[in-house]
């Protein structure tokens, strides 16, 4: 078996993990399974390469590539501003629809299907603008270097792993230190008492929206950057981000990551042993396995 | 002419508008009373306390904190106002540990203050303060009720509500309980109790008020209600208990 499966399911992992992180925060918060939100990954990619393709328009400097990376200035500039843009859309589609849903008290599977809708009106919306032809922020082509132990990856392929660790970290930070992540924990556990003990439940939900569009945004950006830009993007990641969050443990940041990282590896290896066409299974036995055998997954809590 | 310092006027309330389970309450508790609410199961007590804190829709009527209309104020900025409450049940957040479960309480209060009145629930909950990195969801049931409190109280509020505080303890830990709201009563908090432990409640209370069917029936000083065999047998079923035991 070749050892460089593991730096493919470590790069996929990682993208699946940023992307599980927003799944689990929404899930344990607003106590349903949000099947649009893999429609911010690829609505995070797509206004990034909108962003990046305006600011390069304006100056063909910043797109030069930056040292060893495949893209130039516009392309961490326009992340910047495409992850606030993307964490607004998932606002306005709560304030839409979910929101209002909620304020009439509806029940979770209406809340289900009501994702199902704005998934699918959302990925319209973006062929409709863009097209459904792949796009990329870069046409350069990168050689993969040799990083030890018979493995190789390309300067964007490291990045984006770094990016990602950071990522985790400071969620995870934001989670255990910080009032409004004790603020976020409260509510997930208990949203009655949170507001009891004078925790602004509304504002927890739109922080919960805007952080968790935020990082499919990171997550859509980076495999847009390694993969392609194409509207089924975050469509193709679905399964995956919920295996990955379900193994995880609804709720624990933590452990969406590492459960990505199983995903990821999974995956890769699932491709070497079986064949590539098996990639898509790999998820699906993960999720029903982890149902059937620990629903509460590797990290979360007995209810 | 001083304030109350929690007044109820025709409230009416329920989870459901067309069901209301409190139906018309004028309720006054005045500054420094430690108040009781008993009444036979479904009379509304909780409904009543969960109305006021803002938990269970208010449909008719209105609530007034010291004299200020605090009936349409979100539930969350009522611990803010003044007005703590402390619900019978999952009244901790277990996943945090007992410090976390103090500074998300004490996140309204000003940055300088924080640490200080933490600090303050620490030295007169002599339990919680010596290992406050403890998971809340490993406390005892006593202690759970002191963290709860402690929550409450971290806020210096002017009104404690406390929904059946000693639900589900042992009796000696239901003594210490009713021991520190006699405490928290004395330094000059006004607390409303709900409690089915009628004669433990009414023991520290100053003045009990008895509902049924989510209506005032009967209103009294403690002390006398616990001497009147005929409100012991009709509404706090001690005379149930007695005919039960006969042969």
């Amino acid at each position: 078996m070749n050892p460089q499966f593991l730096m493919d399911g470590l790069i996929a992992g990682a993208m699946i993990g940023l992307g599980a992180i927003g799944v689990t925060l929404t899930y344990s918060i607003l106590r349903f399974a949000n099947f649009a939100h893999g429609e911010f990954l690829s609505w995070g990619a797509y206004i990034a390469l909108a962003l990046s393709g305006g600011i390069g328009l304006l100056s063909t400097t910043l797109v030069k590539p930056i040292g060893p990376f495949s893209f130039g200035w516009s392309l961490p500039l326009a992340a910047v501003l495409a992850i606030g843009l993307t964490g607004l859309l998932a606002l306005a589609v709560d304030a839409a629809l979910f929101g209002r849903l909620r304020a009439r008290g509806g029940a979770v599977i209406i809340l289900v299907m009501a994702s199902f809708g704005a998934s699918l009106a959302l990925r319209s919306l973006l062929e409709f603008l863009f097209t459904s032809k792949p796009a990329y922020y870069t046409k350069a082509l990168q050689i993969a270097v040799k990083i030890g132990g018979g493995l190789r990856a390309t300067p964007d392929q490291l990045l984006s792993l770094g990016v990602a660790l950071v990522t985790v970290v400071a969620i995870h930070l934001l989670m255990t230190r910080t009032g409004i992540g004790r603020s976020m924990r409260a509510v997930s556990e208990n949203p009655a008492l949170a507001g009891i003990a004078g925790v602004d439940v509304r504002k927890v939900i739109r922080v919960v929206w805007f952080v968790g569009a935020a990082l499919a945004c990171v997550a859509g950006i980076m495999t847009g950057l390694l993969v392609q830009i194409r509207p089924y993007l975050g469509h193709d990641l679905l399964l995956p981000l919920f295996a990955a969050a379900i193994l995880g443990g609804i709720g624990s940041v933590p452990g969406a990551m590492i459960a990505g990282l199983i995903v990821g590896l999974s995956e890769a290896a699932a491709v070497q042993l079986i064949g590539a066409e098996w990639r898509a299974a790999v998820s699906f036995v993960i999720l029903v396995a982890v149902l059937l055998l620990r629903p509460r997954g590797l990290f979360g809590r007995a209810a | 002419m001083t304030a109350a310092a929690l007044e109820t006027r025709g409230l009416v309330a329920g989870y459901e508008p067309d069901l209301p389970i409190v139906r018309g309450v004028d309720l006054t508790v005045a500054p420094g009373e430690l108040l009781v609410l008993l009444g036979p199961n479904g009379a509304g007590k909780s409904t009543l306390v969960k109305a006021i804190a803002g938990v269970v829709p208010v449909h008719a009527g209105s609530v007034h904190l010291g004299g200020r209309d605090i009936t349409r104020v979100a539930a969350h900025r009522k611990i803010g106002e003044g007005l703590a409450f402390v619900p019978q049940t999952e009244n901790i957040f277990a996943r945090m540990t007992i410090h976390e479960n103090l500074q998300l309480a004490a996140a309204i209060l000003p940055k300088a203050l924080r640490a200080e009145k933490i600090d303050a629930m620490y030295r007169r909950f002599a339990d919680l303060g010596a290992k406050p990195s403890r998971l809340a969801g490993a406390l005892s049931g006593g202690q759970r009720q002191m963290l709860a409190v402690a929550r409450a109280l971290i806020v210096d509020p002017p009104v404690l509500i406390l929904d059946e505080p000693s639900a589900g303890l042992s009796p000696k830990i239901v003594g210490e309980v009713f021991a520190m709201l006699k405490e928290i009563n004395a330094g000059g908090v006004t607390v409303i109790l709900v409690e089915q432990n009628v004669k433990a409640a009414l023991s520290i209370a100053s003045r009990a008020v008895i509902l049924v069917e989510g209506r005032i029936r009967h209103e009294g000083a403690a002390a006398a209600l616990l001497g009147d065999p005929l409100v012991a047998k009709l509404y706090l079923g001690t005379g149930h208990t007695q005919t039960a035991e006969q042969p």
